[in-house]
């Protein structure tokens, strides 16, 4: 089906100023222990001249995605939409997505005032997890479930710059592709 | 600024950014961290117009980082750095001449210092490569319209307000005032300081910048229902109503008295509701101060860390009151123009709201009829009197700031209005901020001067392109109609689009509005009228200035020259504490100032005590993190804005900190010219350069390496406490506004 939905997320590098908004709503609106981050941002070559850029990082959802490959009890699944998730209570903490993520994206909680946020954390693009959407166990395990409310996930609502995108690939690359080829045009 | 044109406020707006800069020359401020949302409008500017953005900052900040260029200044110059380019500008001939010729007064002068300053001169002051300085002068007058942006980095200067005046002065050269894309964006800092400002929280003006005279308290006499003589019994005599009051700068001489200070007596009580006092320089005398008090007082939703850095066990109380989320009213964006804000939950536990607590305060001191009788008035047949016996919050609170603020033209801000913007905010374009259906012919938040209930609002100032009816006007009437034989008015060429007076014309008053609008008043209208469009509570000045097309503050020039300041143009001075002893000699700062704000102020003496450079080679810069603002005493009670910096730092050049054997994230103390210190984590950064340091102002809670934690009420200590930077900000005031010198002095490091 063509006109399916394949959800992404694309940082505009020209865009990001490091304002850590998208990483800390994430972590309030999800409730994540300290030192959790399903988004991070970083800078390269900070302070170098002509050099410095930013970015925010978080699970990218792939397609072909290696965590679920690797998986040894097969704890995670693709959603029509292509937003990748996991189920908590099947994943054993073993760390083998975290070696085969690019992006360093699994977390792995200690402890948090919140409570236990499972063996393995991540970013579920806020769309919750396996268990009853919008539930209150969902919420408590997963964070908030937006998509099922028809809300833009939290990180790229908040974000200062719109460096953030976050939707169907398709309008994704849209939005970008005219932002670069109307450069100069004041459309 | 408003010493230059009228209004000390930024003249455009964001969204106008976005729709027309072509450059973007920002100063003395790291948008993309102090206003990640103010900073998209420029990228976007870059993005849809290719505009350039041009950084100045000491240090390389994530603004510059997105820069198409970056000027790294020496703290202190910016006066140097614009006459460099000014130079520039009138060697080629690029000024705009006839915008010079028509709507300024003074520039001459200002040429004249320009010639000084080659830019061979100004690169050797600034640090600045003078191959730059003419790349940046050729950019700026071959690219309209650009743009100036500024914030705290050009006002905390002992030189400040020859800093804000010298950038207008650049952009009245270059004719990019009153323009679309150009004009001088001033951005606030923090939530509404717009706002605040314009309700007086100053110690030399009443609310609505009315100076501090007898004509401006009888105007807020008769606003608020009161008389006079009653305002005046307040005071301990009628001579202090008219003198300026302490400063946040130094009001601890108020009570400490090592300098010489000039009131009725020492200060004894101590009053904070909604400033962070740890973010004022000289904290160390700050604390000595709250020390001696008799009384302090804190109404704040956070413990404020005066309460913590002050050994006083005794007289010490905290209020708590509610955030901005357990109240209801208007504030006032960078842009001059009004947000409606609603609340979102009644205040929690016992906190109050600030208006309760300040209504309580009053019914304490047995003025509480008085304290509220303004929210009852209204303007009855061309008479302002009492038209109610009760008050809604906040509705008739709006309504009375809209009656009485005439200067800045609030007249049109009734809270009926302002919560019409905020319900209908999708019917306006927020790039031109026009309304659209129900709301065209309004722009978004009614941008100031608003004139009446029927004003849309003036989304650019002294746009005389633009009707009066549609936002636009010529420069403020403000400093009298001749100077030295020169008329202060517009040339005759200058009419501002659909005035039915032709070019300039003075401010409104009683006296000559039938001349100058060529009306007769009735006698009916005689008696009603008052002595000017400032004060005139019959609306009569005003309503027939909007009929004829002519704003009631005039159509004059900006001035160049401020012939009242010790500066009359701008001059580059060294700051209080320089690196640059030679330059000190040739640039000296202003001479010792005996009384501003009640109190003394050293300049040359302090200065020249000593080559400070020797003990203290080391400049320093401060900074803001963009996860903590003001003292940082309300977001360091937040876990994750706490965890992005969990500790007070500094940024240091690994070349300069690996001199002293100090290891990236090491421990390091940094001495002050008057003998504070601070301890902080050194991090190994090249943002700065090897003869710079750079620190964050926000923390609190360690003071001079001891910690304070046991100083918080149980339960209130915030997640992290650090150094204040503060504490080792140098001593150094600017001439007129008093602001501390944040942004420019010395400092000794060694490792810890």
């Amino acid at each position: 089906m063509s006109e399916m939905a394949r959800m992404k997320f694309y940082c505009d590098d020209k865009r990001c100023i490091e304002c850590f908004a998208c990483s800390v709503a994430c972590a309030e609106a999800h409730e994540l222990p300290v030192g959790i981050s399903r988004r991070k941002v970083v800078t390269l070559f900070d302070g170098v001249e002509g050099k410095e850029i930013s970015t925010s990082i978080a699970c990218m959802h792939c397609t072909d995605a290696p965590c679920e490959q690797v998986c040894p009890v097969d704890c995670f699944y693709i959603r029509e939409d292509g937003i990748v998730l996991h189920d908590k209570d099947k994943c054993i903490g073993c760390g083998y997505c975290l070696y085969a993520c690019p992006f360093g994206a699994p977390q792995f909680p200690r402890d948090g005032a919140f409570g236990h946020k499972g063996s393995m954390d991540k970013c579920t693009m806020c769309a919750g997890g396996p268990l009853e959407t919008n539930s209150k166990e969902e919420r408590e395990l997963y964070g908030q479930n937006r998509i099922a409310e028809g809300k833009v996930p939290m990180c790229a609502a908040v974000c200062s710059t719109n460096a953030l995108l976050v939707g169907d690939a398709e309008m994704v690359s849209d939005i970008y592709r005219n932002r670069v080829a109307s450069r100069g045009k004041n459309a | 600024m408003a010493n230059t044109w009228g209004y000390g406020a930024m003249t455009n707006h964001f969204g106008d950014i976005v729709g027309h800069s072509k450059a973007i020359f920002v100063i003395g401020a790291n948008s993309a961290v102090a206003n990640p949302i103010g900073f998209k409008h420029m990228l976007q500017a870059k993005d849809r117009n290719n505009a350039k953005l041009i950084v100045v900052d000491p240090v390389y900040t994530r603004s510059a980082a997105k820069a198409d260029h970056y000027l790294r200044i020496r703290s202190g110059t910016d006066i140097a750095l614009i006459y460099g380019i000014l130079h520039v500008i009138f060697k080629n001939g690029w000024e705009d001449k006839q915008f010079i010729e028509q709507r300024t007064y003074g520039i001459e002068d200002v040429k004249k210092e320009a010639e000084k300053w080659t830019p061979e001169v100004a690169s050797d002051v600034t640090g600045i490569p003078a191959e730059q300085i003419v790349q940046i002068a050729t950019l700026l007058a071959k690219t309209k319209p650009a743009t100036v942006v500024w914030a705290l980095g050009i006002t905390q200067h002992s030189v400040g307000s020859s800093n804000t005046r010298i950038l207008p002065i650049l952009q009245l050269v270059l004719g990019n005032m009153g323009k679309k894309g150009g004009g001088c964006n001033i951005i606030r800092g923090h939530d509404n300081v717009q706002g605040s400002t314009d309700m007086c929280n100053l110690a030399d003006s009443l609310p609505g910048y009315y100076g501090l005279a007898d004509g401006s308290w009888k105007h807020f006499a008769k606003g608020w229902g009161v008389d006079f003589e009653w305002i005046q019994k307040r005071f301990f005599e009628p001579k202090w109503m008219n003198a300026k009051g302490f400063s946040l700068a130094k009001w601890y001489q108020g009570v400490l008295q090592e300098e010489k200070t000039y009131s009725s007596s020492p200060i004894r009580a101590l009053w904070i509701q909604g400033t962070g006092i740890t973010s004022m320089s000289q904290t160390l005398k700050v604390k000595e101060a709250l020390d001696k008090l008799d009384l302090l007082v804190i109404a704040e939703p956070f413990v404020n860390e005066a309460a913590v850095i002050t050994d006083k066990k005794d007289d010490v109380y905290i209020l708590p009151a509610c955030t901005q989320f357990e109240t209801e009213g208007s504030v006032t964006a960078t842009n001059r123009s009004a947000q409606w804000r609603s609340k979102v939950i009644e205040p929690l536990y016992e906190s109050k709201s600030d208006e309760q607590i300040m209504f309580e305060f009053a019914k304490k001191f047995g003025f509480y009829d008085e304290f509220v009788r303004g929210m009852m008035m209204g303007v009855k047949e061309g008479k302002i009197q009492q038209v109610k016996k009760d008050f809604v919050w906040p509705d008739d609170a709006s309504d009375e700031i809209a009656r009485i603020i005439k200067t800045i033209g609030l007249d049109g801000w009734t809270a009926k209005r302002l919560r019409k913007h905020q319900e209908n905010w999708h019917m306006f374009d927020p790039i031109t901020l026009e309304g659209k259906g129900p709301m065209k012919g309004e722009y978004y938040g009614l941008p100031w001067p608003c004139w009446n209930e029927n004003h849309g609002g003036s989304p650019i100032l002294y746009d005389v392109d633009t009707s009066v009816k549609e936002g636009g006007m010529g420069f403020r009437n403000r400093f009298g109609l001749e100077h030295n034989g020169v008329s202060q008015m517009a040339d005759d060429k200058v009419t501002v689009k659909g005035s039915l007076v032709q070019g300039g014309y003075p401010e409104i008053t009683k006296d000559n509005i039938e001349k100058v609008l060529g009306i007769t008043l009735s006698d009916a209208e005689k008696a009603l009228i008052g002595a000017n469009w400032k004060v005139d509570y019959s609306g009569i000045i005003e309503k027939k200035c909007m009929e004829k097309g002519v704003a009631p503050y005039g159509n004059a020039r900006a001035r160049a020259i401020v012939w009242e300041f010790p500066d009359p143009v701008p001059m580059h001075r060294e700051p209080i504490h320089s690196p640059r002893t030679d330059l000190v000699a040739k640039y000296p700062t202003y001479e010792d100032q005996k009384n501003n704000f009640r109190v003394e102020v050293k300049y040359k003496s302090e200065q020249q005590k000593q080559d400070w450079v020797k003990d203290f080679p080391t400049m320093i810069v401060s900074m803001r993190v963009v996860n903590l603002s003001g003292a940082g005493m309300l977001e360091r009670t937040s876990k994750y804005l706490s965890h992005i910096t969990p500790e007070m730092f500094a940024n240091i050049h690994p070349d300069l900190a690996l001199s002293y054997g100090i290891r990236d994230g090491e421990d390091m103390w940094l001495h002050a010219p008057h003998g504070t210190k601070i301890k902080v984590k050194a991090h190994h950064n090249v943002s700065v350069t090897p003869d710079r340091i750079c620190l964050p102002y926000n923390f609190a809670g360690v003071f001079q390496g001891v910690d304070l934690s046991a100083n918080y009420p149980e339960g209130t200590k915030p997640y992290t406490i650090g150094e204040s930077s503060n504490i080792i900000t140098n001593y150094g005031f600017d001439i007129i506004t008093q602001i501390s010198e944040y942004n420019a002095g010395l400092c000794r490091v060694e490792k810890a």
